[in-house]
């Protein structure tokens, strides 16, 4: 059984590629472009790791954050952001955050902290 | 003098003023009542002396002991009531007039004894007593008279001292109130002039503090502010200008950082999965790599018009001209977008002074967003105007989405925008160069109804255009 990976962020490319890369690697990729429909698609599917971009429109990355981990606990989230100031890491923290990744991301390291997720 | 103790001094003036009237008023009361309480005791004393004149004459007619004592009686009488009342008496008339009285009686009282005495055969006594008794009629006449003569004068004195009393009060009370007040406004509309011209950046001072009151104090406050903030101003510019620089740099950071991500994952995908991609996919990803350099080339080009703003090269021009020219750069891209337009210009309009270039920077960032906002078609009206007061009017209307009224206050700050790939410079951009040109700017606008951008210039020139009229 393959992992499944939810990947949401309000820039198309954005999601596109990540889905290239993770795709390759053989996990099974949807993409959301905000955090409204990836929060409806949560309630019908369950999703091993959730990579969500922070600052959306609407529902952001934090609210998504704190809705996955009172939901489906078991579920890991990754966090991206523009700038990863310290107010916003430590609310990230707070919200027991799987890992955290500034802009412009490195798409190895993101699947070495994805691997990692799935590990535990 | 200090306003306060102006205040204070009048007050207490008019508080003395108004308690040394009501003594004078009090004092005539209570010399009124002793008058009057005088005029009350001698009727009675002149009914009793009637009584004792008509007993005088009921004896010379009739020589009937009976009289004289009913006069002794009355005598005794009349001693009595004025020894009662003798301190009423004396206050009214004086203890001179009190003893004169007195001695009158006694020697009516001795008269009436002799002629009791000789049994009533002495005319000279009778000639005497009747001379006495006139005394008495006589003296009891006059006072009463008097008296009350003196208590129509008090009153009527009394009268017209409370009118002018009253007059003098309220004259007092408006007077100083009136130059109290127009001197406390007068000032407050100095200071608030003062306070005005530095909030416009014009340190000014009041020179001339004449006052030594309290507002002195303030206008002399105010001028060490000005002097202080004149001083300080490079300070406060360079302070001013790293915080825009703190937040400008933040905000390009942000703008910037989006489609470097963009840029960085496209070359790490293709990098990598080169091998696997076809060919019209690399295509795509390099399109995408070359449209996400324009965007970031955009946000550096309006940050430089950004700082560029302020040298603006100042030349005398026509405003239909410039909108005229910046039309002619959007015609293109408003047809693209199905987008109706409709030009008013205003002839006879006057002259401005202005950097044509930035003004028509500001038209094309109007006109842009203005399209943005009308996605699948809409009326772009642009129109002229002139004012009046020497100002030029330009009208940007949409009939587009309209602006959120909780966004109203921030759509002319850096970097607020609410389009996903929008750097939030075009219109504080555009409102640091009309403020820069003396002018305003301004935007209403109803949620899908449309919006209107005003932009206001000052014309240039007026007076020449009332020459070439004359
Ligand atoms: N004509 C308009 N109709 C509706 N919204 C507008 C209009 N003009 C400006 N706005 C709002 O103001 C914001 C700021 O505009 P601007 O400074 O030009 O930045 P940008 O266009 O890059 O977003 C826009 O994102 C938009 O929300
Ligand atoms: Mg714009």
């Amino acid at each position: 059984m393959s992992n499944k990976i939810m990947v949401v962020d309000d820039e198309k490319i954005v999601v596109d590629m990540a889905k290239m890369a993770l795709e390759h690697d053989g996990y099974v990729v949807e993409t959301f472009l905000s955090g409204e429909s990836a929060l409806a698609r949560l309630k019908e599917e369950t999703f091993d790791v959730v990579v969500t971009d922070f600052k959306m429109k609407g529902i952001d990355g934090m609210e998504v954050l704190r809705t996955v981990k009172e939901q489906y606990p078991k579920t890991k989230v990754i966090m991206i952001t523009a700038f990863a100031n310290l107010d916003t890491a430590i609310e990230a923290l707070r919200g027991d955050v799987f890992d955290f990744f500034p802009k412009p991301v490195k798409i190895k390291e993101l699947k070495a902290s994805i691997e990692r997720a799935l590990e535990k | 003098m200090k306003i306060e103790h102006k205040i204070l001094y009048s007050y207490f003036f008019n508080v003395a003023f108004i308690v040394l009237i009501g003594i004078f008023a009090l004092q005539n009361m209570n010399q009124v009542l002793a008058k009057l309480r005088f005029v009350e005791i001698s009727d009675d004393l002149n009914a009793s002396f009637l009584e004792m004149r008509i007993s005088e004459k009921n004896y010379l007619l009739y020589r009937d002991e009976k009289w004289i004592a009913n006069i002794h009686e009355n005598i005794n009488d009349s001693m009595k009531a004025i020894e009662a009342t003798k301190d009423d008496i004396s206050r009214v008339i004086g203890e001179n007039n009190l003893q004169l009285l007195r001695s009158y009686l006694d020697e009516y009282s001795k008269v009436i004894d002799e002629i009791d005495k000789s049994g009533g055969k002495d005319p000279r006594l009778e000639t005497e007593l009747r001379t006495v008794g006139g005394k008495l009629r006589d003296f009891f006449r006059n006072k009463t008279q008097l008296e009350r003569q003196k208590v129509n004068d008090i009153i009527s004195n009394a009268k017209s001292v409370l009118f002018i009393s009253f007059l003098c009060i309220l004259f007092l009370a408006v007077v100083l109130g009136r130059i109290v007040s127009k001197k406390i406004v007068v000032s407050l509309r100095e200071i608030e002039g003062l306070a005005l011209s530095i909030a416009e950046g014009n340190f000014r001072k009041i020179e001339d503090v004449t006052s030594k009151d309290e507002l002195g104090s303030v206008i002399l406050a105010i001028n060490r502010m000005s002097e202080e903030l004149e001083d300080r101003g490079e300070e406060i510019i360079q302070a001013k200008k790293l915080a825009s620089l703190g937040v400008l740099t933040a905000g390009v950071a942000h703008e910037l950082i989006n489609p470097l991500n963009n840029i960085s994952m496209i070359t790490q995908n293709s990098l990598e999965l080169y091998d696997y991609m076809s060919k019209e996919k690399r295509l795509a990803l390099l399109n995408r790599v070359a449209e996400e350099t324009k965007r970031m080339e955009e946000v550096v080009r309006n940050l430089l018009d950004f700082s560029k703003a302020r040298e603006a090269k100042l030349r005398e021009a026509n405003i239909n001209d410039i909108v005229r020219k910046s039309m002619q750069l959007m015609e293109n891209t408003l047809e693209l977008s199905n987008i109706e337009l409709i030009l008013k210009f205003e002839r006879n309009l006057p002259r401005v002074r202005v950097d044509e270039h930035q003004i028509e920077q500001v038209m094309v960032n109007l006109i842009v967003n203005a399209s943005q906002a009308m996605t699948p078609g809409g009326k772009l009206s642009i129109e002229t105007k002139k004012g009046d007061e020497d100002k030029v009017y330009i009208y940007v209307k949409d009939t587009g989405q309209g602006i959120p009224p909780e966004y109203l206050p921030n759509i002319f700050d850096p970097f607020f925008s609410t389009k996903s790939s929008g750097t939030g410079l075009g219109l504080s951009v555009s409102y640091g160069i009309i403020k820069n040109h003396k002018g305003n700017i301004w935007v209403e606008s109803t949620v899908g109804v449309g919006t209107t951008f005003t932009i206001e210039l000052p014309a240039y020139g007026r007076t020449k255009e009332v020459k070439d009229e004359q």
